[in-house]
């Protein structure tokens, strides 16, 4: 009996002192924010309906001028990638802790905290713009948070007829009589990869390297993400005339169909293969 | 000693193997088999991945006609799929809760289960992904499947009918659109006066339905082909089209310009009892769509290639007219709108 008491005592003395040594030691993981800043070119947008006058304007390549009066979009999918290579995926199955609708009229969405990052040192971050198919699915029972977030009356991201998500939700004015312009994305694919039977995929993985290493330990980095909404009508892939009925122009300006849409998909999100950036880059990373 | 151990595992035996029995099969479910008409395609192969059952139909034909999947209880399925217009309705375009109106007039569901492509722009490819569409769309239900379940679970017979239909009581979304599905695949019609005269069941053609048979073998039946009344195929005939941003017909999917505004060829079955006709309801009557073709259609790069072959048009005479509405009218089937 007075054995197992000095056991005990000196199972809690170990205890204690490996508690100590780690409150030394760097954290195993901590937080990174992702904040995203979404601009025509390097000027931050400001939303306005068709006669304001503070809303941010912007002209295309194709000398047509515009503006926005919402904007928002779907972020998940999101990996961290360490500088040896390694990918750390960030609740990529679970949209309900893994994914985000950015709306530039809500400042706190333009935040978005990933939880419990491993310490390492990253060089990379990939996300999805949209949600990947598996997923795509409105699956109100498995992700109830996501649903309603994405499903709520000022939101408006669900996209009813594909029983799937809006990737993006864009609408506003162009020209100088402000006609209005309002362009939605989402995916209308079916079957199951790789042996999809019909639809277009409007899904984007994204890869930007980071303009210096986030070092994850004792500091919860903040990566600054930019978003160029400048690429909507001119992009790496297509410049875009809008006009209202597709004549005299290579798209409508109501994009609320799959018709037309992967000429802003590919702007917006690249086209996988020669433009994995779209309209996004990391301008800056504070560790 | 030896001679009682062996005795009671013995017993232990038998009883495990009636348990297993008794748990296996707790109710009788049988399947319903689905009597399939002579000459019809192939089922799709969906419908093996969710045969119909006694209590899964009966189930799902419970929930097609319960209100309160709309949000404010005021719309079910049967609301517009009405069985009396082969589960169709009659207006332009459907009308969902508080009066809205839909961009579609809403299709008739009969056959379903022989067809590959669901809705006139296929979106869907399997019947059990359909039914949420309605579910939440802002124009018809405006719900969710989690609202629809929190309305409904505590209800003593869909308890019941859930249990017999899967084996507990437990409402999921899959069991709901499963079970609707089930009730949809059993919803065949091929008993109307031409499939009675096809298979020699004592019926025959009037002078004008035969002649309206011969007119319509010569000039529609390429398009309206097999025993459903349609080869599924999407094509452009030049209808008036529907300016809606969210209408894009085929290319609404497929995001293919040259799909734009092809829809799927609608069945001729039950015709009779759908009108008004065309995707969001152009025309009021057969005749004036008889009379359509007859005019001409509208041009378009993507027209169907049999119009732009033929002055962009199907030239029909009045007689020819009065004959095939005859002969469409002996696609109805009574049996199919009254059981």
């Amino acid at each position: 009996m007075k054995n197992l008491k000095k056991y005990l005592l000196s199972a809690a003395a170990v205890l204690a002192l490996v508690s100590c040594s780690n409150d030394d030691d760097t954290p195993v993981a901590n937080n990174v924010t992702l904040e995203f800043n979404n601009t025509f070119k390097n000027q931050t947008i400001v939303l306005g309906d068709a006669a304001s006058t503070s809303a941010t304007t912007n002209t295309s390549a194709s000398s047509q001028v515009h503006h926005f009066s919402e904007l928002k979009y779907v972020i998940s999918n999101i990996r961290l990638v360490k500088d040896n290579g390694d990918e750390i995926p960030y609740n990529i199955n679970n949209l309900d802790n893994g994914a985000t609708v950015i709306d530039q009229s809500k400042a706190a969405t333009l935040n978005y905290v990933l939880s419990n990052i491993p310490s390492a040192t990253y060089k990379q971050i990939k996300f999805g713009l949209g949600v990947k198919t598996e997923l795509n699915t409105l699956d109100q029972a498995k992700f109830p948070k996501f649903y309603a977030a994405a499903g709520a009356n000022d939101t408006e991201m669900h996209w009813e007829w594909g029983t799937g998500y809006r990737f993006t939700k864009i609408e506003g004015f162009y020209d100088t009589d402000n006609k209005q312009l309002s362009i939605h994305t989402g995916s209308t694919i079916e079957g199951t990869a790789p042996n999809y039977t019909q639809g277009v995929d409007a899904y984007r993985d994204i890869t930007l390297n980071l303009t210096t290493n986030a070092i994850v330990g004792s500091a919860a980095p903040k990566i600054k993400i930019k978003a160029d909404f400048d690429k909507l009508l001119s992009g790496k892939t297509n410049t875009i005339t809008l006009s209202s009925t597709g004549m005299g122009a290579n798209a409508t300006s109501s994009i609320h169909t799959a018709a037309n849409m992967v000429l802003f998909v590919d702007n917006l999100g690249g086209n996988g293969t020669s433009d994995i950036t779209g309209m996004f880059s990391v301008t800056a990373v504070e560790n | 000693m030896r001679k009682i151990i062996v005795f009671i595992t013995a017993l232990l035996f038998l009883t495990s193997c009636n348990n297993d029995e008794s748990e296996q099969f707790s109710y009788e479910n049988p399947e319903i088999g689905l009597d399939i008409p002579q000459d019809f395609p192939e089922l799709n192969s969906f419908v093996s991945t969710n045969k119909p059952t006694k209590y899964g139909v009966e189930l799902g034909k419970k929930l097609f006609s319960d209100k309160r999947f709309s949000a404010d209880n005021t719309i079910s399925c049967s609301s517009c799929h009405i069985q009396e217009n082969a589960f169709a309705d009659q207006n332009v375009q459907a009308i969902g809760i508080e009066g809205r109106i839909g961009l579609r007039n809403t299709p008739s569901i009969q056959n379903l289960a022989f067809l590959k492509f669901y809705n006139l722009d296929g979106s869907k490819l399997q019947l059990e992904n359909q039914p949420l569409v309605p579910i939440i769309t802002h124009e018809e239900m405006d719900s969710s499947i989690m609202e629809v379940i929190e309305k409904i679970k505590d209800d003593a017979t869909y308890k019941d009918l859930f249990w017999k239909a899967f084996g507990d009581e437990n409402i999921t979304p899959e069991r709901i659109y499963k079970s609707i599905a089930q009730f949809e695949y059993t919803l065949i019609s091929s008993n109307s006066k031409y499939d009675k005269v096809k298979r020699n069941e004592g019926e025959t053609f009037t002078e004008y339905e035969a002649k309206g048979y011969q007119t319509f073998q010569q000039k529609c039946a390429s398009c309206h082909s097999t025993e459903l009344f349609t080869d599924q195929s999407f094509r452009n005939i030049g209808f008036p089209v529907n300016n809606d941003s969210n209408e894009a017909g085929r290319a609404r999917v497929t995001g293919k310009m040259e799909d734009y505004v092809k829809f799927r060829v609608p069945s001729l079955r039950n015709i009779d009892l759908t009108a008004p006709y065309g995707s969001f309801g152009q025309f009021e009557t057969l005749r004036s769509v008889l009379d359509y073709f007859d005019n001409g259609v509208l041009g378009a790069d993507n027209l169907d290639p049999i119009f732009k072959e033929n002055g962009k048009r199907i030239p029909l005479s009045e007689e020819e007219k009065n004959n095939l509405i005859a002969f469409m009218k002996t696609l109805t089937d009574t049996n199919f709108t009254k059981q």
